[in-house]
């Protein structure tokens, strides 16, 4: 501002004199030596702008994010916007990074959609100005652009997929840059499969989406059974999303003799097969994964869920939050109040939005960690700093990780989760810690 | 036994709504020959607008009738807008897009304005628990009802066509538009009230199909459309009869392949029907052969 001001005031100066020279000839000598002088102060300022700018760039943490802003899954998407942008305006709000502030530079939208989140990563990675990617909200579009992130290096916040091999390729050793803060399946799986185990149910029916996940979180599931010595799964029914009737899959499980369904897929997929065992008369324990966990499955199932039980976080189902979950549920509804995300009941967040909006606001708040440990942008260094981390309390648990460990929420994390009804009024309650 | 019969049912039931997006496809395909891809839409956009009605208080009687009105209005407005204006320049193949993209648009204006999630749909004449016993199996009584109406539909739909003044000037347009206007039939306005039956069909079926799934979205219909189409040729392009056996048996196919073979076989199978069927009758089961006098 100073150098401009000078700059002007010598312009103004140049004017004045112009205007009125005591002679001709002095006149235009005059004038050349005014604009001469013009022209140095204008390429001091300049001189002195550039680094300046080059500097300001250095004091800003820019991060990059493709996810489903829009279409049907949005509740995933734009939940995960929501707790990326909570967590940079904590991090901001206490000064930075370091004294540099964080800037969600690059927001992009995929739809879930596979092709457009490859597009989108391109564009991305593109940018050699973003410190750290945040990557697609499930498991079709984030298995299509990891390895292009792999390949880049650069921090890669998985704030939602579920399947492991998005983080571990081959089972083993994870990738080296990629960091997972979803419930991941293999973790949830175990757990459904140490459940009905204990509860002594030996005939077990599969019914899952025909998606990678779906087919993944079967294996896991049979994997797990296996490993405590129970017999396979009686039956394994699979049905494409968004399928209007499951007869045909419901009365095979009833055929095989099925005492309990271990579903996984989405919710309103999950009301869709609730609907199909109520038309049959069937009623054995429906045992359904997190996702399903959510408003398309109560307002497309209506009284019908009571009974049904289920894995997820037990963040928001405890008795008492955490201090970090109070604060993020705090800053959550003085921001957007309690909608979609939030749920029915304003006193506190519903179930869900521990897998829609408060993991990314881990993730996000995770990588900054790193970043102030690591007190640099090289993604080398950044990454070894993440994996240095251990017992950060997040919303949904406390996060540790090492070289080997690359994802954050575990079985530790996980409660089962019973629909109840109390008062005229249905919700979720742990029957299992 | 037991399970053949439930599956049977089923298929019967879910193939009867597959029937009745079959015959509004067939109703608009025989007055100008073409196909209206963006019909799916029109299905989420019946039941879109009943829960919206309902919603806001309407009882479901005036709700629906609203309801399918709209879809009929519409389906005018993509008959003017989006096929008329093409068909008139003759060999363009540009309907095609026009309606694909005209269902696009409906899709994307009710994810504006109701959300691109699922909208619960209520129960309007029995719930999931509702069951009535045939042959000793439980069959869902909101099944039977959707199954009644469309039969009914389509046989009060064929008794119109067969038997009333209107219903043979359609069928005569649908035979040679050029000679049925010599005739002194108003061609253009059997083709406009062909696409005003299409959109009221389209509007009861959406709003059966969301009864059966419980809720809708704006992608809703999408699926739904491609097994109304493989119905409508398996039983005949343009033939009623045909598109109630066509979606049926698609149906029913559909769910005992899903039952003995393989769940994930079920829409793999509507396809393979109707590669056989095309095979040895291109003309579709019910449809006639075409002889071109030359």
């Amino acid at each position: 501002l100073t150098s401009v001001s000078r700059v002007r005031g010598a312009a103004k100066k140049l004017l004045v004199v112009g205007a009125e020279g005591p002679t001709p000839g002095g006149k235009m000598h005059t004038r050349l030596a005014t604009f001469w002088k013009v022209l140095g102060v204008l390429a001091f300022s300049i001189a002195v702008c550039l680094p300046a700018t080059n500097a300001g760039a250095q004091e800003t943490v820019r991060i990059g994010m493709t996810s489903a802003l829009t279409g049907p899954y949005n509740e995933y998407g734009e939940g995960a916007r929501r707790g990326i942008e909570l967590a940079i305006e904590k991090w901001n709000s206490n000064g930075g990074i370091n004294g540099k502030k964080i800037e969600l530079a690059m927001l992009l939208d995929d739809q879930l959609v596979p092709d457009r989140a490859v597009q989108n990563m391109r564009r991305l990675l593109d940018n050699k100005e973003l410190a750290a990617i945040v990557g697609p909200a499930g498991t079709g579009p984030a298995l299509a652009v990891i390895e292009m992130a792999e390949l880049d290096g650069r921090p890669y916040i998985n704030p939602i997929a579920q399947t492991p091999t998005i983080t571990y390729p081959s089972g083993g050793k994870p990738r080296v840059n990629v960091f997972s803060f979803g419930l991941q399946n293999d973790v949830e799986m175990r757990m459904q499969a140490q459940y009905v185990v204990s509860r002594g149910f030996n005939k077990v029916g599969l019914l899952h989406e025909s998606t990678a996940a779906g087919v993944s979180a079967a294996q896991i599931v049979a994997g797990g059974l296996k490993a405590q010595g129970k017999p396979s799964p009686v039956a394994d029914e699979s049905y494409n999303q968004k399928t209007q009737d499951m007869t045909a899959q419901i009365a095979r499980l009833q055929r095989a003799g099925a005492d309990v369904i271990i579903y996984t897929g989405l919710g309103a997929d999950l009301a869709v097969a609730r609907r199909t065992m109520a038309r049959l008369n069937w009623l054995v324990p429906l045992l359904a994964n997190n996702a399903s966990l959510s408003p398309p499955y109560e307002e497309g199932a209506g009284d019908l869920v009571v009974g049904t039980l289920g894995s997820m976080i037990a963040a928001f189902g405890k008795d008492s939050l955490n201090p970090v979950a109070q604060e993020f549920a705090g800053a959550y509804k003085a921001k957007h109040t309690a909608d979609r995300w939030w749920g029915s009941d304003p006193a506190r967040p519903q179930l869900s939005m521990s897998l829609t909006v408060a993991n990314a606001y881990d993730a996000g708040m995770v990588l900054f960690e790193g970043i102030r440990i690591a007190d640099a942008t090289d993604a080398k260094t950044i990454c070894t700093a993440v994996e240095g981390i251990k017992g950060y309390q997040g919303v949904n648990g406390l996060y540790s990780f090492s070289p080997t460990k690359h994802h954050g929420v575990t079985e530790k994390d996980l409660a089962i989760f019973q629909y109840v009804k109390a008062d005229g009024k249905i919700k979720l309650q742990i029957v299992k810690d | 036994m037991e399970f053949t019969l439930q599956l049977v049912f089923a298929g019967i039931c879910v193939g009867s709504t597959y029937a009745l997006i079959a015959m509004g496809m067939s109703l608009t395909f025989w007055t100008t020959r073409t196909l209206n891809f963006g019909q799916g839409s029109l299905l989420m956009v019946g039941a879109v607008a009943a829960v919206g009605l309902l919603a806001a208080g309407m009882p479901a009687a005036p709700a629906i009738a609203i309801a399918v009105r709209l879809c009929a209005l519409l389906l005018v407005a993509v008959e003017r807008i989006a096929i008329g204006p093409l068909l008139k320049s003759g060999g363009t193949m540009g309907w095609v897009v026009s309606t694909l993209g005209f269902g696009l648009f409906l899709q994307g204006v009710v994810a504006k304005f109701f959300g691109s999630q699922a909208i619960v749909v209520p129960s309007l004449m029995f719930d999931s628990l509702a069951f009535v016993k045939v042959f000793g199996v439980q069959v869902s009584a909101q099944y039977l009802a959707i199954l009644a109406l469309s039969v009914t539909l389509m046989v009060i739909m064929e008794i119109f066509l067969r038997y009333s003044r209107w219903g043979r000037a359609v069928r005569a347009v649908a035979h040679d538009p050029h000679v049925a206007e010599l005739a002194g039939i108003p061609v253009r306005r059997v083709v406009v009230w062909s696409f005003v039956a299409s959109g009221l069909l389209a509007g009861v079926a959406g709003i059966m199909v969301a009864q059966i799934t419980g809720t809708v979205d704006p992608q809703f219909g999408f699926n739904l459309i491609i097994l109304g189409f493989v119905a409508a040729v398996v039983g005949g392009m343009g033939n009623i009869a045909g598109a109630l056996v066509g979606g049926i048996a698609l149906g029913v196919a559909e769910k005992l392949a899903g039952g003995f073979i393989s769940t994930a076989y079920g829409d793999a199978m509507a396809f393979a029907i109707l590669m056989v069927v095309l095979f040895v009758r291109p003309e579709g089961l019910f449809g006639q052969r075409e002889i071109t006098k030359v």
